[in-house]
């Protein structure tokens, strides 16, 4: 069953049961990955996959269906179990289905690749060798994967609003396993290509980082200047992200409520949201209700500029929307950063004087509250003496409040390091340093 | 039957033609259901089907999975080629002959959430939700889910299984947000069982929203927790997430069978402090973490893990099976057909021990009173794990005193495991949701109330 097929089974049973306003999006994709034990091809697994979502307005409410399950009655089916939904719905929220921006960004990431599979596998298997040859103390449980997806969106709705788009990426991670004086440590690291000088260095630094943690000491609880690392700084905003979105903000739910134009972080504190930002993998020109994406400033100079809205929430608030509107009713960020600043890390630790280097920071899930913005986390890293990198530190823990530590942010390092897309959302920050935060250790 | 006898065996032979010593199709439809009530009102409303299939071969430990959502035969005899393709080159001819096979069912349904009319559902989340926002005029906000999934799956083999399962699950979730005026603090709860409907006999939903809004509201007159070393009483129910975490996933064949654990090669081995006896139980009737096969097509079943500190068993999938030359326990599961099944807890908790509960309180002179816990991570390959305290309250001369905020318990498993030195008689147990290779799947943890001589807390 094709999109085109979809399209007039839904269409005829719009009809049929008066719904007028509708929207059907159908997505299909592909994904392989193979993965490594010791020195052979442990598992390799591949994928097809397609579903269709279905969102339709009766008496004012939206109500949602979908399936994958590709049979003409299963997808009539769907108009009756959206309807039945939004029968249910009792919010005053007003919900539109979307006419059309009057233009529409191109995506410059590269088409998706033809995946390959038996170039993944090869790939996993240099990846494998490499690391394991890397250094004498790699032991088994090392693993590398070599990974790859594609995925094609397709959306259509009763306004006769037709959009697609097409992403993919490919790419390796390896879970370097050393140990050395009977200690294990393990390190993990990803690279967003199969080729060139990334994925040529992954194995040296799975194994240098899992190797830099053997003999990690415990520190004295205490206040200490914290040089947090990007790729552990990008974690923390993801965690805390849900604060930006109007829906919470509307909700009581986000500190952020009513903060517009004000300052919410120190002056060099600049947060970008960007949909098609140049070298995302999966870059989209239109947001789920079909809004056209664009760049923007969300904190600029340490002032909040704008939350993230989708239609319902700036019709509620007379605003535009930002187009962050997701299946659901949900808000989301799409490639969402804190900026570059100007020091290199070594200035960091320079700054610090006397510190600690967050290099891990593990259970945010837990740890952290969006609500209240409280966090405490577990964290792994290294000790900062007379401002340069000294020996690993673990058993930690970090504690603050993550709308004290954006005003509390004293210099940014010049690179954003930017993490793993998790479906069209990425996040980003530079490595920060943070003066006197709590820290408990032993 | 999702997909016919005949055709499955087709799909099988094609599987193992390029060599496999084994091959197994699952095949899964699914239906969930979810109400989302916010701001007072029913907010949200979803109706999902998810069907397809997963098709899996091994040669030795070396496995291949391919999915697909086409379901026709043309379909699925392309994905078993694409998984033939991938595992071997040999040229071999199979002849698959599937026997159905069914298996008792201990986990009846009453009531099938899908097919009760909205507003049965719609009532009992309100119940629960208003109840919260009616406790005290400092709630502001009340969120609440209720959700339910109704699971039919098939699973057919090249050793001959061909069966099916239909499981059910319903949970309810509240989460409640109190406000002075200057902060926000929260609280939550969401129980949920491995029946329909029914669970709303035993739980009044009231309760439900009167636990989370009186987590919140203890929460906003909380300060923050001291940091530093302590001795730690964890209350009963989710407080089983430490063994969880700290012990349970260490225990999978996922990181046993690769030599990634710290538990390798101790079995039979004192782990643990000789009061903690603790069990993996996919068995108990009705149980949010309950089967009645697993997603192998393996019966659950009950395994003592530790018996009196000794480390007695591990939870072992088919692949687990054969690379530690042992046998499956029932633990193969999967959050749906996208994930290649691993070893996975089912309901895991620590059994009643011989220790008085207020002796427990009164033997800490000064420590925390960790009442309810929040969910937490471990990394297998060194024990070390973090969780987070959701209601914690400090304890002075044996007494329990004010309340604290922003705790989280740290430390390593191998050492909690023997610094757990009473454990004491009212074991009860809690729902969560497991996230690990395969997906998130619902588990029960537990335990009764336990004294940890001494951990790190988080705080600050």
């Amino acid at each position: 069953m094709d999109f085109k097929q979809i399209k007039e089974i839904i269409s005829a049973a719009c009809t049929k049961y008066g719904v007028e306003e509708y929207e059907v999006t159908y997505s299909v994709g592909e994904n392989i990955s193979a993965e490594t034990l010791k020195d052979e091809i442990s598992a390799f697994s591949s994928g097809e996959s397609a579903s269709v979502s279905f969102r339709c307005i009766v008496n004012g409410h939206m109500g949602y269906a979908s399936t994958s399950y590709f049979d003409a009655d299963e997808i009539e089916d769907l108009v009756i179990r959206a309807s039945d939904n939004a029968r249910a719905i009792e919010n005053d929220d007003v919900v539109v289905i979307f006419k059309g921006s009057e233009s529409y960004g191109t995506p410059t990431a590269p088409a998706p690749e033809a995946i390959d599979a038996a170039e993944l596998k090869n790939k996993a298997l240099e990846l494998q060798k490499k690391t394991y040859a890397a250094d004498s103390s790699v032991v088994d449980g090392t693993q590398s994967i070599a990974i790859s997806f594609r995925d094609e969106i397709y959306m259509y709705n009763s306004h006769g609003l037709e959009l697609s788009n097409k992403v993919g990426m490919t790419g390796c991670y390896v879970e370097a396993v050393v140990n050395k004086d009977g200690e294990s440590r393990n390190n993990f690291e990803f690279a967003e290509s199969i080729h060139g000088e990334k994925f040529d260095e992954l194995p040296a630094k799975a194994v240098n980082g899992a190797l830099e943690k053997i003999g990690a000491t415990e520190i004295p609880t205490g206040k200490y200047n914290v040089v947090i690392d990007g790729s552990q700084m990008r974690s923390i905003l993801s965690a805390f992200s849900p604060s930006f979105s109007a829906k919470n903000a509307i909700l009581g739910m986000s500190l952020l409520a009513g903060k517009e134009g004000e300052k919410i972080a120190s002056d060099i504190v600049n947060i970008t949201d960007d949909a098609m930002r140049e070298g995302c993998p999966v870059q989209t020109p239109f947001d789920e209700e079909g809004v056209a994406t664009y760049k923007k400033s969300v904190v600029e100079n340490g002032v909040l500029k704008t939350l993230l809205y989708d239609l319902t929430t700036a019709i509620k608030t007379g605003k535009q929307t930002t187009a962050n509107g997701r299946r659901g009713g949900n808000i989301a960020p799409y490639n969402f950063a804190i900026n570059a600043g100007e020091d290199t890390l070594e200035g960091l630790f320079a700054k610090a004087g006397d510190g600690i280097y967050v290099t891990g920071v593990k259970g945010l899930h837990a740890g952290a509250n969006a609500i209240t913005g409280d966090f405490s986390v577990e964290s792994e890293g290294f000790l900062i003496k007379d401002g340069k990198k000294a020996g690993p530190i673990k058993s930690f823990t970090v504690a603050g409040n993550f709308f004290a530590l954006l005003k509390s942010i004293d210099s940014l390092s010049n690179e954003v390091k930017w993490g793993i897309p998790g479906g069209f959302t990425v996040f980003g920050a530079p490595d920060v340093l943070v003066k006197d935060m709590s820290v408990a250790g032993k | 039957m999702i997909i016919s006898r005949l055709i499955l065996e087709d799909v099988l032979a094609v599987a193992m033609s390029t060599g496999a010593d084994f091959a197994e199709v699952y095949a899964e439809r699914t239906r969930n259901n979810g109400i989302r009530f916010l701001n007072g009102k029913i907010d949200t409303a979803n109706d999902g089907v998810t069907s397809g299939v997963g098709i899996r071969a091994f040669i030795g430990t070396r496995t291949v999975y391919a999915t697909t959502t086409d379901i026709t035969r043309s379909g699925l005899i392309r994905c078993a080629r694409a998984v033939a393709d991938a595992l071997g080159e040999s040229n071999a001819q199979v002849q698959i002959h599937l026997t159905e096979r069914i298996f008792p069912n201990i986990h009846p349904v009453k009531i099938l959430p899908g097919s009760t009319p909205m507003q049965t559902r719609t009532d009992i989340l309100k119940s629960a939700c208003f109840a919260a926002s009616e406790r005290d005029e400092k709630i502001k906000q009340v969120m609440g889910s209720l959700a339910s999934v109704d699971h039919t799956i098939l699973i057919a083999n090249s050793e001959g299984l061909y069966t099916s399962d239909r499981h059910v699950r319903t949970r309810i979730a509240v989460q409640a947000v109190a406000s002075d005026g200057h902060e926000n603090q929260s609280g939550s709860a969401s129980p949920g069982r491995g029946t329909g409907l029914e669970m709303f006999d035993f739980i009044d939903p009231k309760s439900v929203g009167i636990k989370a809004a009186d987590q919140a509201l203890v929460n906003l007159r909380a300060d923050y927790c001291p940091a530093g070393q302590m001795t730690v009483a964890i209350e009963n129910g989710f407080g089983g997430v430490i063994f969880h975490e700290a012990c349970g996933h260490s225990l999978e064949a996922t990181s046993v069978g690769t030599g990634t654990s710290q538990m390798c090669g101790k079995l039979g081995q004192k782990i643990a402090n000789e009061k903690v006896t603790a069990i993996d139980d996919g068995t108990i009737p009705g149980a949010w973490g309950s089967v009645n096969i697993d997603d192998e097509g393996h019966v659950t079943q009950r395994n003592v893990l530790i018996e009196n500190g000794v480390l007695k068993s591990y939870m072992i999938d088919r692949l687990g099976s054969r690379r530690m030359g042992m046998e499956m326990t029932g633990n193969g599961r999967r959050e749906s057909f996208m994930y290649e099944p691993t070893s996975r807890m089912t309901n895991t908790f620590i059994a009643n021990g011989p220790d008085k509960n207020e002796d427990i309180i009164s033997s800490i002179e000064y420590g925390l009173y960790a009442k309810s816990m929040g969910g937490g991570s471990v990394n297998p390959l060194t024990g070390e794990f973090n969780f987070g305290v959701s209601e914690g309250y400090i304890i002075r001369n044996g007494v329990i005193c004010e309340p604290v905020r922003g705790a989280s318990l740290v430390g390593t498993g191998s050492q909690i495991l023997m610094d757990i030195d009473m454990v004491g008689q009212n074991l009860e147990t809690a729902q969560g949701m497991c996230g690990s290779s395969s997906g998130s799947v619902p588990t029960d943890v537990g335990q009764p109330l336990i004294r940890v001589s001494k951990i790190t807390v988080g705080g600050r």
